[in-house]
């Protein structure tokens, strides 16, 4: 029943892509109703900023409306989205690197300081998802940094090894080994690992 | 990855397996399928990673800024102006290579003084040139051709009659009017001013 389900979503989007291509506006703004809310966590577990976040997904599909006529293949429309919100992601990162060195401050900063705004929270939650997204920092700072993008497309983006493949442009067994390598070096976090464990309410 | 039935997976074969256990060899896939112990660590790894990546999804602030596209679609836009920011540079390249050489730096402050004094000049030296000539020949040409003028103001015909050879002439009319050397006779004078004892108009008499 799932399978199926996915097969029609796969075919609708499919659909919708062709039609964007043919510059149908409301074809894309439908993928973008689909697939915003996915790129925006995947560019929150890179930046993890708010702010940061959504500007890159804008820029993701503003980027990806201007070049959807390079896609051959609209089955690949994910794999090609997701691919340009990496690379996105990545040339981000790099950027906030130098803007560090400059002692300039940043989104995420700015995001911390706040936090206390948001009254949609409660105190605790508020407290307990910081202590989370530090654990989760220094987990993924023991890794590479291809490790480090396959693990969270992995486990985090829940992308299929053959679609993290596509992703990444590389072949499937290299993306097996630093996904090996990564698991390896996140075993020793077993314990952080089990206090999540049933806690997802 | 030669792994005996009896004995549990390793470490490393459970890494594998919790990747995709597809990749394990025959005897661990084996033993993986038949092994509760093994498959139920295999099963926890997975869960533990899954209720990971649900508690990250859950831990993401909401999106608040939903997606808004370009009011055109850039793709056909873009590639036609692309040439224009390159055009614009070669023009204004061009332009600083036609000024330079078509000597716009002449035009500087006082290169164009320089010019101009030069100009004034030219056009002085024109003018003293005309007066010079104008000094020079007051009168046209063709007067001179008329009277037959060599310079002097009388023709050579009447110094022949007089006999003149150019100084004897005043002489003569000094002779002629009774000339004292002022040119005007006594008596003529004394009419014209009277000697003041004789002005019986005068006032101061």
């Amino acid at each position: 029943m799932k399978t199926e389900d996915n097969k029609n979503m796969s075919l609708k989007i499919t659909a919708l892509v062709e039609k964007a291509r043919d510059g149908n506006r409301v074809s894309f703004q439908e993928l973008v109703g689909i697939y915003q809310e996915d790129i925006y966590r995947l560019a929150y577990y890179r930046t993890f900023s708010q702010m940061d976040a959504e500007d890159l997904t804008q820029d993701v599909f503003e980027q990806a409306y201007r070049k959807l006529n390079s896609l051959n293949d609209p089955q690949r429309f994910r794999a090609w989205l997701y691919s340009i919100a990496v690379n996105r992601c990545n040339d981000f990162l790099r950027k906030r690197k130098y803007m560090r060195l400059l002692q300039m401050r940043t989104a995420q900063e700015q995001d911390f300081m706040d936090s206390g705004k948001d009254m949609n929270n409660t105190f605790n939650d508020r407290i307990e998802k910081k202590r989370f997204w530090k654990q989760v920092k220094t987990m993924l700072h023991k890794l590479s940094a291809m490790e480090r993008q396959v693990f969270t497309l992995r486990f985090m983006d829940h992308r299929n090894i053959n679609e993290i493949a596509a992703i990444l442009d590389k072949n499937e067994s290299t993306i097996k080994t630093h996904l090996y390598r990564a698991l390896n070096k996140v075993r020793g976090q077993a314990e952080f690992f089990k206090e999540y464990r049933g806690s997802i309410s | 990855m030669k792994v005996q039935n009896h004995a549990h997976l390793q470490d490393e074969h459970i890494l594998w397996a919790v990747i995709d256990d597809k990749d394990l060899a025959g005897p661990a896939r084996e033993h993986l399928r038949e092994c509760s112990v093994c498959k139920r660590k295999v099963e926890q790894f997975r869960g533990e990673l899954q209720d990971f990546g649900q508690k990250a999804s859950l831990a993401v602030p909401p999106f608040s800024r939903p997606v808004r596209l370009p009011r055109e679609n850039l793709a056909a836009v873009s590639h036609n102006v692309g040439w224009l920011p390159v055009f614009g540079a070669a023009a204004m390249a061009a332009f600083l290579v036609f000024f330079y050489f078509m000597g716009m730096e002449i035009m500087s402050p006082t290169q164009f003084t320089t010019l101009q004094n030069q100009e004034s000049l030219l056009e002085d030296e024109s003018l003293m040139r005309e007066i010079a000539e104008i000094v020079e020949v007051p009168l046209p040409e063709d007067v001179y051709a008329i009277t037959g003028d060599n310079g002097t103001g009388f023709t050579e015909d009447l110094y022949e009659i007089s006999g003149d050879n150019g100084t004897d002439a005043a002489e003569n009319m000094d002779e002629i009017t009774g000339d004292n050397g002022n040119g005007f006779d006594e008596d003529f004078l004394e009419f014209v001013v009277p000697d003041i004892l004789d002005d019986f108009q005068s006032e101061f008499i």
